[in-house]
């Protein structure tokens, strides 16, 4: 039982701090969670903090591989203007 | 206003935050404090801070030492810099330790420097004695409004002991802790400058209602600064459409919040890692039409532009494929004048696509090259050989010669080269440094 941080971590080191079980390391390339530290904050408090102060919308999955903060959770954006903007960018480059 | 002590007068006059005289004062703002603990409508953790260049944000986290450092070095080269602010990337407070460690390091240098720390206000309450205890007697809350339903319209979110908060919650906890944590503050004798973000439709009816009660709590300066809000920055003011205040708008804001707070109108909207002096670059003295205010009224026969990336904006600092804006400036008999900032798309992406030849490699190129038209010139800290021959190719010529020196030391020599390369006439040597 435990969490991930997949590749949208823009590696703020918010999850860090809050962290009560000390799980989360910083590698040379990025963020990622201690497997066998993370408890899923099971006995310290009712949510998962890693996943209640990440900033990005599918940065932590769970072991399903499930975003904890799901598209549209965290930012209120309906997902055409998320798309939009995306692909705005990516036509810029 | 104007019942101020002469000790909190000296603290005013000697920060270019505080007072528009001060501005031969230098500034540093270190960035050792990513986290957030809230989120904006006109923020995105994603690009909108010091962060931006990526990938390798990881390694871009100073550390307090290394924040230290990068203070001393500025400060030889910049012996103006009398002021040391942590203003984020994210917010100071939501990483106390490293904030604290680093400004505990600076004090113990014992320079002559105001400390000082623009947070959110969310943990103010909780370590405003530490703050106080370390020597920050300037500090910056940033207060968009003291009602919870135009809260709930501005920030989605809030983390505070250990839940996401959301809606109206989220926001009344964030105010409550804003105007306990200013009162604390205040009482401890700190100089509190509050900022609001004008945000037409929202708290544009609110700025006075927000001066009324900051001041009441022992605020003593009040910035309401416009949003910024672009579709291509991400936000979700951005996206919405969501508009900028008109000047006459934020001119309006400014005049009913003035009616119970001093009100500064001076405010540059720095970056959480900025550094120099405010608007050493005059870009505030420029007419609409690009000329000087601080040149002579003779037409230039002749200009250059010169394009240099800068990730600190005082020195030339900045490898090529890095910069996301390049400051522009153009050489005239004149003199020198700054144009509007060139954003572009950034070249370099990370080690995995920097050493192929893809093509979408060269159709990045192709876009950057077309972003500095006009330019001679670009100054940067390094280059690789690719961009460097297509530059060329097409006109630019790059230079690394100046690198990791300031800006305008390297433009008053370009400057010098520029006229005496010219047959113009003679040029009064006294506009050698810029504006």
């Amino acid at each position: 039982m435990a969490f991930e941080i997949t590749a949208s971590c823009i590696g703020c080191n918010a999850c860090k701090l809050v962290c009560p079980q000390k799980a989360i390391t910083v590698g040379p390339k990025q963020y990622s969670i201690l497997p066998h530290r993370c408890n899923e904050c099971v006995g310290h408090h009712a949510d998962p903090q890693c996943a209640s102060i990440c900033p990005v919308e599918t940065a932590i999955v769970n072991a399903e591989g499930r975003a904890l903060n799901p598209p549209g959770s965290l930012t209120g954006l309906p997902d055409e203007r998320k798309v939009v903007a995306l692909s705005k960018r990516r036509a810029r480059l | 206003m104007g019942e101020l002590l002469a000790t909190q007068q000296a603290k005013i006059e000697t920060h270019p935050c505080y007072s528009k005289q001060a501005h031969q004062y230098a500034r540093i703002h270190l960035p050792v404090a990513p986290a957030c603990n809230i989120q904006c409508n006109y923020c995105n953790r994603k690009f909108d801070c010091s962060n931006e260049s990526r990938p390798g944000v990881v390694s871009k986290l100073m550390s307090p030492a290394e924040a230290v450092a990068r203070y001393q070095k500025v400060k030889m080269r910049i012996p103006e810099t009398r002021v040391v602010g942590i203003a984020g990337p994210g917010d100071p407070l939501a990483n106390p330790k490293s904030t604290i460690a680093t400004l505990k390091a600076v004090a113990a240098l014992k320079h002559e420097l105001h400390l000082c720390v623009s947070t959110n206000g969310l943990n103010l309450l909780d370590h405003v004695d530490d703050l106080k205890a370390v020597g920050v007697d300037h500090l910056t809350i940033t207060i968009n409004c003291i009602d919870a339903d135009i809260g709930s319209k501005i920030y989605p979110w809030v983390y505070f002991n250990h839940k996401r908060l959301r809606g109206r919650v989220a926001a009344q906890t964030l105010i409550d802790r804003q105007l306990a944590g200013l009162k604390a503050a205040a009482d401890l004798g700190m100089l509190v400058k509050i900022n609001t973000v004008l945000i037409p439709g929202i708290n544009d009816h609110h700025v006075a209602a927000v001066a009324q009660e900051v001041k009441r709590l022992g605020a003593m300066l009040h910035n309401v600064m416009p949003l910024i809000a672009e579709a291509e920055h991400g936000t979700y003011f951005g996206l919405m459409g969501q508009r900028s205040p008109t000047e006459s708008e934020i001119a309006a804001a400014r005049e009913a919040a003035g009616q119970s707070m001093e009100q500064m109108s001076h405010c540059q909207q720095c970056r959480a890692d900025a550094v120099g002096k405010l608007g050493q670059d005059c870009h505030a003295d420029l007419d609409d039409d690009g000329s000087s205010a601080c040149g002579t009224s003779a037409l230039p026969a002749a200009e250059r532009y010169i394009a240099v990336a800068s990730q600190s904006g005082v020195l030339i600092d900045q490898h090529f494929g890095h910069a996301t804006h390049f400051q522009v400036y153009q050489l005239t008999q004149a003199g020198i004048v700054r144009q509007p900032d060139r954003d572009v798309d950034q070249y370099c992406l990370g080690s995995t696509e920097c050493d192929d030849e893809s093509l979408n490699q060269q159709q990045r190129m192709s876009t950057l090259i077309s972003s500095l038209e006009g330019c001679d010139q670009v100054l940067c800290s390094r280059i690789g050989m690719g961009p460097w021959q297509s530059l060329e190719q097409h006109g630019v010529t790059p230079s690394t010669d100046y690198a990791m020196q300031a800006i305008d030391e390297v433009l008053a020599i370009e400057w010098q080269r520029f006229c005496e390369n010219s047959t113009q006439g003679t040029v009064s040597s006294e506009i050698g440094e810029v504006c």
